[in-house]
């Protein structure tokens, strides 16, 4: 019983080199673990692909980029989606510590990796602040919100945005978001305007959108880094050219697995050891 | 082949990554030092954003291009500014006007937009019907069963005896399993966190950095 006392003291600097080296070695070595798609994000993805050729899917980048590694995956994916489906992507973002980067960042990768065409394609209208105010005006006329892009340019002078005056316009508002902002698409834009909405979502507010979704309120969710796995799956599937692309969700899936083996262990290992320990003090 | 040392981008943000990690080992003024640039940066990338896209393109350009169509923009310009009143102290009474009217009209957003948008859809949403499939009856009434007791715990108008008592313990199963599910997905947001990192580290830094020293 002296070694379960002496592991219930281990440092647990130990248990953090075990969870490092757990994340480092799949992340060097990735092992290619199946992905299972869940149908909260197969509903956002058979909604993406029912829209169509020259339909506007209107995207809100509302993370910064602590919450880049969960949901620059989604966006990447989602924007490779409707490229191949022919459907335009209006960005923008109500989050104001780096949402308009993070936009411009996942929007000019798909120019690199496609050949989308700013201002025909997609465009990025920046950020604004004013959060339900922002959106409530959206409602009446976009323009009013967001006069010029985020380079500057009128949005009267942006071919995409021609034919994109409100929300009638929006053929499906997704909103990747961290904080309320995801709510606030929900409850007020889908409930005040009728806009469909899905949302993507960090793992840790991922709980909440699912009462949503049961109330149909929102078509679907896609849930943290395992979500945005399984839409790059789902888009691979789909569109095998582009299967190459990188799908970084689904390698920090591996990384995923491992770290929550090596998690479980030691809560397994640590109450193990603190009962064996309890049942000694009570037998003396 | 010409092998590229990692950019002055990359070689700060692994600076800063690692002086943050370092936290891990103990406290330490690396991790001070990182923790109080990251706020400050913050908030000047903040000021900046706002001043880029909210106040030239939707308040100083609108006003110097056209202002007869737009004057009406200075009145909230105007209450904007009577905020700052508050640093002088025989005028703060003035800036409770402009905050007054920014809490009136974000409880009048507020107060529809979560009735009409949350609770009475949601309630909406827990009253299933039980003239359903087999499968699916199962599901609704682990729903209702769940709304029900959980609403029988948080009801502190009487004391839980009785009928009420075996009904509020079943609400806290229901609570623990939703505490338990929301505490998975937190580690699996934290360790996405982290995989985010050493992503970044490893493939946009270290890695470089080796092949450019050791070739490869």
């Amino acid at each position: 019983m002296k070694l379960a006392r002496k592991l219930l003291l281990i440092d647990r600097r130990i248990i953090f080199l075990l969870v490092l080296a757990g994340a480092v070695i799949p992340i060097l070595f990735p092992i290619g673990l199946a992905v299972q798609v869940s149908p909260p994000v197969r509903a956002v993805f058979q909604r993406v692909e029912a829209l169509r050729p020259g339909q506007t899917l209107l995207l809100s980048f509302d993370y910064g980029p602590s919450d880049g590694p969960e949901l620059d995956p989604m966006a990447d994916a989602i924007l490779r989606h409707c490229h191949k489906r022919g459907v335009k992507v209006v960005g923008l973002s109500l989050f104001p510590l780096g949402g308009v980067d993070m936009a411009f960042a996942r929007l000019r990768q798909l120019a690199t990796e496609l050949g989308a065409r700013d201002g025909e394609d997609w465009v990025n209208l920046g950020y604004k602040d004013g959060g339900q105010a922002a959106m409530k005006a959206m409602g009446d006329n976009l323009a009013l919100v967001f006069p010029v892009d985020a380079n500057g340019v009128p949005v009267g002078e942006i071919p995409l945005m021609r034919a994109v005056r409100n929300y009638n316009d929006v053929g499906l508002a997704v909103s990747l978001a961290t904080s309320v902002l995801g709510e606030w698409w929900i409850n007020l834009v889908n409930a005040q305007f009728g806009v469909d909405v899905a949302v993507g979502t960090t793992a840790v507010s991922a709980p909440k959108y699912y009462a949503f979704m049961e109330a149909k309120q929102a078509v679907g969710v896609i849930g943290g880094m395992k979500g945005a796995s399984e839409y790059e799956e789902l888009v691979a599937e789909a569109y095998p050219d582009l299967a190459g692309l990188s799908r970084t969700a689904t390698v920090g899936m591996d990384v995923q697995s491992i770290v929550h083996l090596v998690i479980l262990f030691f809560i397994l290992f640590g109450n193990a050891m603190f009962l064996a320990t309890r049942r000694t003090r009570q037998e003396a | 082949m010409q092998l590229q040392l990692p950019g002055i981008g990359e070689w700060m943000a692994a600076f800063f990554t690692l002086c943050i990690f370092s936290f891990l080992y103990r406290d330490n003024v690396l991790y001070r030092l990182a923790e109080s640039i990251f706020a400050g940066v913050s908030f000047g990338y903040y000021i900046g954003l706002a001043r880029l896209n909210t106040l030239e393109p939707n308040l100083f350009r609108p006003l110097f291009s056209d202002f007869a169509g737009h004057w009406p923009l200075l009145i909230p310009f105007a209450l904007g500014l009577i905020l700052y009143l508050r640093y002088v102290p025989k005028a703060a009474w003035i800036s409770n006007w402009a905050l007054a009217i920014y809490i009136g009209y974000y409880i009048g957003v507020n107060l529809i937009q979560r009735l009409h948008g949350e609770v009475l859809p949601q309630a909406k949403g827990t009253m299933l019907s039980l003239q359903v499939p087999p499968g699916q009856l199962l599901g609704n009434l682990v729903i209702i069963l769940g709304v029900l007791t959980v609403l029988i715990y948080f009801f502190f108008s009487s004391p839980q005896r009785g009928p009420l008592k075996p009904a509020a313990r079943i609400g806290v199963y229901y609570l623990m399993i939703s505490f338990g599910a929301s505490f998975g997905y937190t580690v699996m947001g934290r360790i996405s966190l982290l995989i985010g990192r050493l992503t970044f580290v490893i493939h946009e830094w270290a890695r470089p950095l080796v092949r450019a020293v050791f070739g490869g």
